[in-house]
């Protein structure tokens, strides 16, 4: 049988696509039984019709393809991040930013391994929201991001990242809890797509496993108090939950980012600070048989944040205007 | 009884209370023997006291989730909650937590308040819905809290399992509040897990988020209701006939990633 000519009318975007569907498929992913039995037989052009179908049968509505969008950007800010912080940036600049501070990370038993894995996964979750259907729509590249806070300028509060490693690893943290917020607070939005919800449930638990990893290296350093937990879990709300030791020449710049971090968003309902206590109406800091004090009913549930209060969050580190 | 040589527990409850617990490492401690009642491995086997087929405090029946609805979802939380706050609690007095490290010992005590929290709380969400108190047998949690190691091993493989649990049951939640305090949940527990795995992990650094739950599209780890159900049943630590009575909607059903079980 002769696919070529079938095979060359679609678009190569489809295929790559198609590829990872497959790879989904093989490893136990849903799919219609359509697809199971085309791609059992090994007929390409029928397991490729019906896995566009597959594909694009649901293809994300509008407010659906909105959040996979704003997640990619997230994920694509995270990636170019560590990849600069290892070295690994397309971009000579970005790498050269982070030598004196990649020297001193990479002196600490398991934290080179550390930021690999989860640069490791900042890669795969590019790749699963375009699988997805979410596209680049801010035009990000490996030169859209200053991550001194500047927005180009290369001289924001954040400059102190790139040679301390404490420092490094206080904003690396408040990066992963951006991202475990921001992905709870979108959740919702993703109700009408239980498969999407779900993938997101997913890559949001990942990044609280980073943020738990990162805080446990901040703690062993033996330079953060011990508000930065152990189990890795987030003591108190806004500025103070960060455990911030030292915020360099700019600290109230810093403080206040990392008061929008952990602290409440715009709109406190939706998105209160860490510091929340009052969970689906109950106060619980007065449970029954669960009399632990304030500080572990804190911990023991994270708080969404809005979109915008994200943007808000992040946008310094852009130099494109995000929305 | 000569002080401090012999214990005579009667039941298992008496294990998990603290003045026995501190005799009980006490009497371990100088090679004293623990004497066990007959009536500890009764309530072990068999809760079914007054022949009316309630067992562990209450009914097959009770215990049975109806998945169906937001609310068995959440009892379904609850089932594993209680688990977790159960073991956690348990733990805090076992030879393996005192053999941890202060460092790692913070971890335990963080993990037991969170998770006893997050008991509590569905318990009062749930109201008179909620499924009772399950009873579980403290001889083997007794055993997976024996040594150090095969503590952090299992509350890995806890919360790890509570991870895939809630990652696989967001999509059965109707309503958007219920979700959003599942997702509130699912990252500490996601934290825990990391933590614990860290613990266990040494200085190589990638077991928080290791390849054998992350999979190659940075997926965490997620299971359906009846593996997690089946999985924990396989624990034996359930005296309680916890079990699937009505399945979550099937049209939105998804493939199971493997089982965490740590090495």
């Amino acid at each position: 049988m002769d696919n070529q000519p079938i095979l060359d009318s679609i678009d190569p975007e489809l295929i790559e696509r198609l590829a990872v569907r497959k790879a989904e498929i093989d490893r136990g992913s849903w799919a219609s039984p359509g697809i199971i039995a085309a791609l059992a037989i090994g007929s390409v052009p029928i397991a490729i019709g019906v896995l566009s179908k597959d594909l694009y049968g649901q293809a994300p509505s509008a407010s659906i393809k909105g959040v996979l969008d704003f997640a990619l950007a997230l994920e694509i800010f995270e990636n170019e991040f560590y990849k600069a912080v290892l070295g690994r940036s397309a971009s000579a600049a970005q790498n050269n930013a982070f030598t004196v501070v990649r020297a001193l990370a990479l002196a600490v038993p398991g934290a080179g391994n550390t930021l690999d894995q989860i640069q490791k996964h900042e890669v795969q979750h590019i790749a699963t929201l375009q699988a997805a259907g979410a596209t680049n729509v801010f035009g990000l590249t490996e030169a859209s991001f200053d991550f001194t806070g500047a927005r180009g300028a290369g001289n924001g509060p954040f400059a102190k990242a790139t040679t301390d490693l404490p420092f490094l690893l206080q904003v690396a943290q408040g990066a992963e809890d951006t991202g475990v917020r921001a992905y709870k607070g979108q959740a919702a939005n993703l109700m009408s797509s239980p498969g999407l919800l779900e993938a997101a449930l997913r890559i949001h638990s990942v990044e609280a496993r980073h943020a738990s990893r990162i805080r446990r290296m901040r703690r062993a350093a033996a330079n953060a108090p011990s508000s930065v937990r152990w189990s890795g879990t987030i003591r108190g709300g806004g500025a103070a939950a960060a455990g911030a030791a030292d915020a360099g020449p700019d600290a109230a710049a810093v403080t206040a980012a990392f008061q929008s971090i952990y602290g409440a968003g715009a709109n406190s309902t939706n998105a209160p600070s860490e510091s929340n206590t009052m969970q689906g109406g109950i106060d619980v800091t007065t449970l029954a048989n669960a009399n632990f004090g304030l500080e572990a009913a804190q911990e023991a549930f994270d708080e969404p944040l809005d979109r915008a209060d994200v943007v808000a969050i992040v946008q310094g580190f852009f130099i494109p205007t995000i929305s | 009884m000569s002080d401090q040589k012999e214990l005579v527990i009667s039941s298992g409850d008496q294990l998990l209370q603290a003045t026995t617990r501190r005799k009980f490492l006490g009497v371990m401690g100088v090679g004293g023997a623990i004497v066990f009642l007959p009536s500890v491995f009764a309530a072990c086997n068999n809760d079914d006291n007054n022949g009316t087929g309630v067992v562990g405090g209450g009914t097959a029946a009770q215990f049975t989730l109806n998945l169906s609805d937001d609310t068995g979802i959440l009892n379904y939380a609850y089932v594993l909650e209680q688990l977790e706050a159960a073991y956690y609690t348990a733990a805090l007095g076992s030879p393996g937590f005192a053999a941890l490290s202060a460092n790692d010992q913070e971890v335990l005590n963080d993990l037991q308040k969170h998770e006893v929290i997050h008991r509590e709380f569905f318990k009062m969400v749930l109201g008179s819905k909620a499924i009772p108190a399950i009873v579980f047998n403290t001889t083997t949690v007794g055993a997976l809290t024996a040594t150090k190691d095969v503590l952090l091993k299992t509350s890995q493989l806890l919360e790890d399992t509570g991870v895939s649990a809630y990652n696989g049951a967001g999509k059965y939640l109707t309503s958007s509040a219920n979700l959003l305090l599942a997702g509130k949940i699912v990252s500490v527990e996601a934290r825990h897990a990391a933590a614990i795995r860290d613990i266990r992990d040494g200085a190589n650094g990638r077991l928080f988020a290791g390849d054998d739950v992350i999979n190659p599209q940075g997926l965490d780890v997620k299971a359906e209701p009846s593996t997690v159900i089946a999985a924990v049943g396989g624990l034996n630590v359930l005296v309680s006939p916890v079990s699937i009575g009505t399945g979550p909607n099937a049209a939105i059903k998804s493939a199971d990633t493997p089982a965490p079980s740590p090495s």
